[in-house]
């Protein structure tokens, strides 16, 4: 109470109340976008669980966002993490870390528990290259791999996914796994309320031996919409929150006071994909002028008003794999000719896009324009999300037959697989819309799995998106970033996925 | 009286039923996948596989409505799919939230609009009254999401006299009035027009009745004929008024919610049908409807308690 009157004191001076979080230095505000739902592992559904699994329980590696490239490093509840040998990973826990509850401590039996129990859970996939795990020691173990696998430290060990759980705890609950109620928690802070669709509440946990929590709380406040978040901070009600990319131009031109955008990562990739198998798509001709008559500039600059970077495919700035150019440019000239030398005319097409971003139908209305300059008639079809991500999936009915252009865009982790993995030929009818097999991208793709020379990795992804790029398919959008806008009182820590990395924020 | 309510109360169960009955088959017919939007595009086959499971959408829908009523009858409105937490709880947690924000919106504007309606059937046709309802029209006409989103911008960003948040977390009434100053302000100034319009019209017709113009022939005051006799007989529209209106803020305050984040069950429902959660859903539209059935059967109570001739009729 004494703090609402001193913030409203300060308000009417004209003090922001983030200044005065500031000065006070032990609570933190952050607006996470819907109410957290899974924690447990090897069942969690989305990432923003994530940001509470690694302030509250142990992990025994993380990103290292320090150098160009995003790699891994061994995380603070370890002394020692390494890759004894391309299959094999060991680790020592630091010891003295103790469970909440009176679990006692954290042992090598609590990580091999863990990271069993994932092989039946929802994400066993992440595991599927572990062969076991043994305990070595009281403190110590091993992870031991069928075969070297590439994304292992990176996509699985860095992820929620590998998150420590305490066995004691676990064991006790009555289906061995959890949503909200943690049984026992590690780390810097631990949950200390929850109320249902406002806030989750993590709070400096005094039996924690590492690093000291920065602040006495954390309030992670539930605001579903992005424009009620941006004015919450405006307001100084929250100190940290995730922008859209539309957004970003306003605030650059006029910041909030005391306010700083952070750009944690541009994971985001965009596409405008066509059905090689649709009968007005089958000739590579035709795909192809579309390719050269779509001017991804002005798409880029108009309605993603030049925040995001530029693509030229699938691989984002920064991640092993991204390329500098890509192997078309906008040529309606070339274009018109190339549907001449395929004898079409009169062409009428139609465009999916999802109907709640104002950035993608905006663009769709651009292609409409660029493609009318070569004769031919773009019709946008805007689709609920739940039609829209069934559209070109053949498990989802037959939508897919009729399915000609769409604007496409997923996120990608910080290995260049997870970029590529939904493109095999396995996919094709699932996530690979644009329905195409190529057994040279399949081999390549299995093969740079298991290799660990990161140049013949990077050889190999470019050499991916050139086979993609060489079916006519695909139209490189841009790369959307993450984006947030926080209070100058704390410095920023969000990983480039988006997911906030609350041991890391700091009072400024 | 007695078999008058128990005949509304088996009345008010059956639409209640229905209204579960029509939402399980419009639940069916939104278009798309709801376990694409559920767990997000891509999860994995084995989360897609255990929500089917859960939702028991692999179930013709005839099987899962009785179930549903199954449960309802042992008090089980089911459980979140996503955390397992009981939705019974869930819709608890959020109904006072709604409750308040109902209640206060309607409570100011009934202080303000009553008096306003009176003011102007006393009053008729002159300067007051052809302000008064300039007004009215005015704040009719205005939508609550304007009023909402013009009142956030002014009252809490530019002059941060209000929180944004709508999270009534702090202690005491000073603390809970700020949080919801600006949400009951937005829904109900519309209500301040819209009663201020029909106690205007009741009253000039009550006014006009012989009873009336038999005390006013007798010399009784001006204010005690306007307050003690026509405003008796002209509420009664009103009061039937209010409780559609109460019965419909319980669900229909979404916008507000949704400006103000604050929680409650129009955004609740909003939230859980984008979510495709349909327990939560289920559970939260079961809730709503039984106190929108309830408010109306209060409302008839209530002006059965006002007028004698109904009281008779129902005896």
């Amino acid at each position: 109470m004494a703090g609402s009157a001193l913030t409203a004191g300060f308000g009417a001076l004209g003090l922001s109340s983030s200044v005065l979080l500031a000065q006070e230095g032990s609570v933190l505000r952050a607006r996470i976008q819907r109410d957290m739902e899974v924690l447990d592992p090897a069942y969690m559904i989305g990432a923003q669980e994530m940001a509470i699994q690694y302030a509250t329980m142990p992990r025994l590696a993380e990103l290292d966002l320090s150098g160009d490239a995003v790699t891994w490093k061994p995380s603070e509840f370890v002394t020692r993490l390494e890759l004894a040998s391309p299959t094999r990973i060991e680790f020592d826990l630091k010891p003295g870390l103790t469970w909440s509850n009176d679990y006692g401590e954290v042992t090598a039996e609590d990580v091999v528990y863990s990271y069993t129990r994932q092989l039946e859970g929802d994400w066993a996939k992440r595991w599927a290259a572990m062969e076991s795990i043994e305990v070595t020691g009281t403190h110590s173990g091993a992870i031991i791999l069928k075969h070297a696998y590439a994304p292992f430290m990176t996509v699985t060990m860095c992820t929620g996914v590998a998150t420590v759980v305490c066995k004691a705890a676990v064991e006790e609950l009555d289906e061995k796994r959890f949503t909200l109620n943690v049984p026992a928690t590690c780390g810097p802070y631990y949950i200390s309320e929850h109320i249902q669709r406002q806030k989750l509440t993590l709070s400096a946990n005094p039996d924690w031996s590492g690093t000291p929590a920065d602040f006495t709380e954390i309030e992670c406040i539930v605001v579903e919409d992005g424009n009620a978040g941006e004015l919450a901070f405006e307001a100084g009600e929250i100190d940290i929150t995730k922008i859209e990319s539309a957004s970003i131009p306003r605030y650059e031109e006029n910041p909030p006071e005391n306010a700083g955008i952070f750009v944690a990562g541009n994971l985001q990739y965009a596409w405008v994909g066509m059905n090689t198998e649709h009968p007005k798509l089958q000739d590579i001709r035709v795909r192809q002028a579309i390719q050269r008559a779509i001017n991804t500039d002005s798409i880029r600059q108009i309605a993603f008003k030049g925040v995001a970077a530029e693509a030229h495919g699938i691989v984002p700035p920064g991640i092993l794999g991204s390329r500098k150019e890509h192997g078309y440019a906008y040529d309606p000239k070339a274009a018109k000719a190339l549907l001449a030398e395929a004898g079409v005319e009169d062409l009428e097409l139609s465009i999916v896009t999802i109907n709640n971003n104002r950035e993608r139908l905006l663009a769709a209305q651009i292609m409409q324009q660029n493609l009318a300059a070569i004769g031919v008639t773009l019709n946008i079809q805007p689709l609920e999300s739940g039609q829209f991500w069934g559209y070109g999936r053949e498990s989802k009915g037959d939508a897919w037959k009729d399915s000609q252009l769409w604007i496409m865009r997923f996120g990608g982790n910080v290995d260049p697989s997870d970029y590529f993995q939904w493109f095999i030929s396995e996919q094709k009818g699932n996530w690979n819309w644009e329905r195409w097999t190529d057994e040279e991208f399949d081999t390549l793709y299995t093969k740079a799995l298991e290799l660990t020379d990161e140049e013949e990795r990077r050889e190999i992804y470019m050499r991916l998106q050139e086979i993609m790029e060489s079916t006519g398919a695909y139209i490189w959008l841009n790369h959307e970033p993450e984006a947030f806008l926080y209070s100058k009182s704390i410095e920023p820590a969000v990983d480039p996925t988006g997911v906030y990395l609350f041991a890391d924020i700091a009072p400024a | 009286m007695i078999s008058y309510l128990i005949r509304r109360t088996g009345l008010s169960l059956v639409i209640v039923a229905l209204v579960i009955v029509a939402l399980f088959l419009m639940i069916h017919l939104i278009p798309g996948d709801p376990v694409s939007i559920a767990l997000g595009p891509r999860a994995t086959p084995e989360a897609e596989a255990r929500f089917i499971e859960k939702m028991k959408l692999d179930q013709p829908i005839y099987v899962q409505l009785a179930a549903f009523f199954g449960n309802l009858l042992t008090g089980d409105l089911g459980r979140d799919i996503f955390t397992d937490r009981p939705v019974l709880d869930l819709v608890l947690a959020q109904l006072p939230n709604t409750v308040i924000l109902a209640v206060a919106s309607l409570g100011w504007a009934i202080v303000i609009g009553i008096p306003l309606g009176c003011f102007s059937a006393a009053h008729p046709n002159s300067a007051a009254d052809r302000i008064t309802g300039i007004l009215s029209v005015g704040t009719i006409a205005v939508p609550s999401f304007v009023v909402s989103i013009y009142a956030l911008l002014l009252l809490a960003i530019e002059l941060r006299w209000f929180p944004v948040i709508g999270i009534n977390d702090e202690p005491g009434l000073w603390a809970q009035l700020r949080f919801l100053t600006l949400p009951a302000f937005a829904v109900g100034l519309g209500w301040v027009g819209y009663l201020a319009r029909i106690v205007r019209a009741s009253m000039l017709e009550v006014l006009s009745e012989n009873h009336v113009r038999a005390a006013t022939a007798f010399g009784l005051p001006r204010r005690k004929i306007l307050y003690n006799y026509a405003l008796r007989v002209a509420i009664l529209p009103t009061i039937t008024l209010i409780g559609v209106g109460f019965g419909g803020l319980l669900s229909g305050a979404v916008f507000a919610e949704i400006i103000f984040t604050r929680p409650g069950l129009g955004k609740l429902i909003f939230d859980m049908v984008e979510a495709r959660n349909f327990p939560v859903v289920q559970g939260a539209v079961l809730t709503t409807a039984l106190l929108y059935v309830f408010a109306l059967l209060a409302t008839d109570v209530l002006a059965a308690f006002f007028d004698p001739r109904m009281r008779q009729k129902l005896s």
